[in-house]
């Protein structure tokens, strides 16, 4: 422990007349009869909160007391809600949906009696495929062929840029 | 049986309870009354403090045993109880301050008159006193028990020591210059 916590603040013995007053003041007596006073008043004071503080005849010391008050509050809490039940009307279900009309909104946009119609795609439209022989093919179809090859260039152009032109013959 | 024992237990407990509650009265009821004078200087706003002060304790007895210095405890108690009355209380008349004081200081010696211009002194200086700012205002009166050391000052209001003695000495000089003002006034 250190020693220098515990020594009371000393004043200088001729510093200060209202110290004096001050200290005068801080060792007055006590009353007579001050501790029987508080006491008493303790004693009169309640000691325990007095909201869940059973009366003495309600004391329940014995069990069977006990299970007959949880009797009567488990009755008390069904009863009331069977009471509850019993006296509110279900609402009956609604068959049909109906929705309100379209009214247009004063100063809005009116569909102007325009009646709507469904968003349908037109289904694709199959030709009638050519009947040809598969034996004896076209001379059109050979030129087809190799114009998918060359990608849409026919064959024939291709060649003519690719070879030069002859020189002339003197 | 198990809820007889736990009665019995209680009840002895209660008594523990009681007892140390009364051995806490016996032993600092008149400290208390000091601390809850020296602020409110009235004899029955004291008492009244000090028996509201008892009454806290005793709602929270259960901590009793927890505390490590009852009398620094039961003094910060108080001490806040007093605060508190302080504050909703009305401004008293000066007038009520010296009677009380006349009442209720010694006298011996004196006579009647000597005793009125005693009353008339401290009156005065205590009223220099309330216009020390509250927190010099505090450490100075309690700084007048001398029961209570610095430390257990510092532990009733909170603070450090340090903050104790820095306190101290404001108060000490604002008080000088206080009395020498009104001095020169007369």
């Amino acid at each position: 422990m250190n020693p220098s916590t515990h020594t009371p603040i000393t004043v200088n013995p001729g510093s200060s007349e209202f110290e004096a007053t001050l200290r005068l003041i801080a060792s007055l007596p006590a009353p007579e009869g001050l501790e029987e006073r508080v006491e008493a008043g303790l004693h009169k004071a309640p000691h325990r909160a007095r909201i869940l503080q059973w009366p003495v005849a309600l004391r329940l010391e014995n069990a069977w007391v006990r299970t007959a008050a949880a009797a009567a509050i488990v009755f008390v809490v069904v009863g009331g809600g069977w009471g509850i039940s019993s006296r509110v009307q279900p609402a009956p279900q609604v068959r049909a949906i109906t929705t309100p009309p379209h009214g247009s909104a004063p100063g809005g946009f009116s569909s102007a009696g325009a009646m709507r119609t469904p968003q349908t795609l037109n289904g694709p439209v199959v030709a009638h495929p050519v009947a040809t022989h598969p034996a004896t093919p076209t001379p059109q179809a050979k030129p087809a062929k190799k114009l998918s090859a060359h990608r849409g260039k026919p064959v024939s152009a291709t060649r003519n840029i690719a070879q030069p032109a002859a020189p002339p013959v003197k | 049986m198990e809820i007889a024992d736990k009665a019995v237990y209680d009840g002895t407990r209660q008594h523990a309870e009681e007892a140390a509650l009364a051995a806490l009265v016996s032993q600092y009821a008149g400290t208390l009354y000091r601390v809850a004078y020296s602020v409110l200087r009235n004899s029955a706003d004291a008492e009244d403090a000090v028996q509201e002060a008892f009454l806290r304790v005793l709602r929270h007895r259960d901590m009793l045993h927890e505390v490590r210095d009852q009398r620094v405890w039961l003094i910060r108690i108080v001490w806040n109880v007093v605060l508190d009355r302080k504050r909703r209380m009305k401004t008293r008349p000066e007038t009520d301050d010296v009677a009380e004081l006349a009442r209720v200081l010694p006298a011996s010696g004196l006579n009647a008159e000597e005793r009125a211009a005693a009353a008339q002194h401290h009156a005065h200086v205590l009223s220099c006193v309330e216009q020390l700012p509250a927190k010099e205002r505090q450490v100075l009166m309690l700084s007048a028990f001398e029961e209570l050391t610095s430390v257990e000052i510092a532990s009733v209001l909170g603070i450090t020591e340090s903050s104790v003695r820095s306190r101290l000495f404001r108060a000490r000089n604002l008080m000088a210059g206080l009395l020498n003002h009104e001095r020169s006034a007369r």
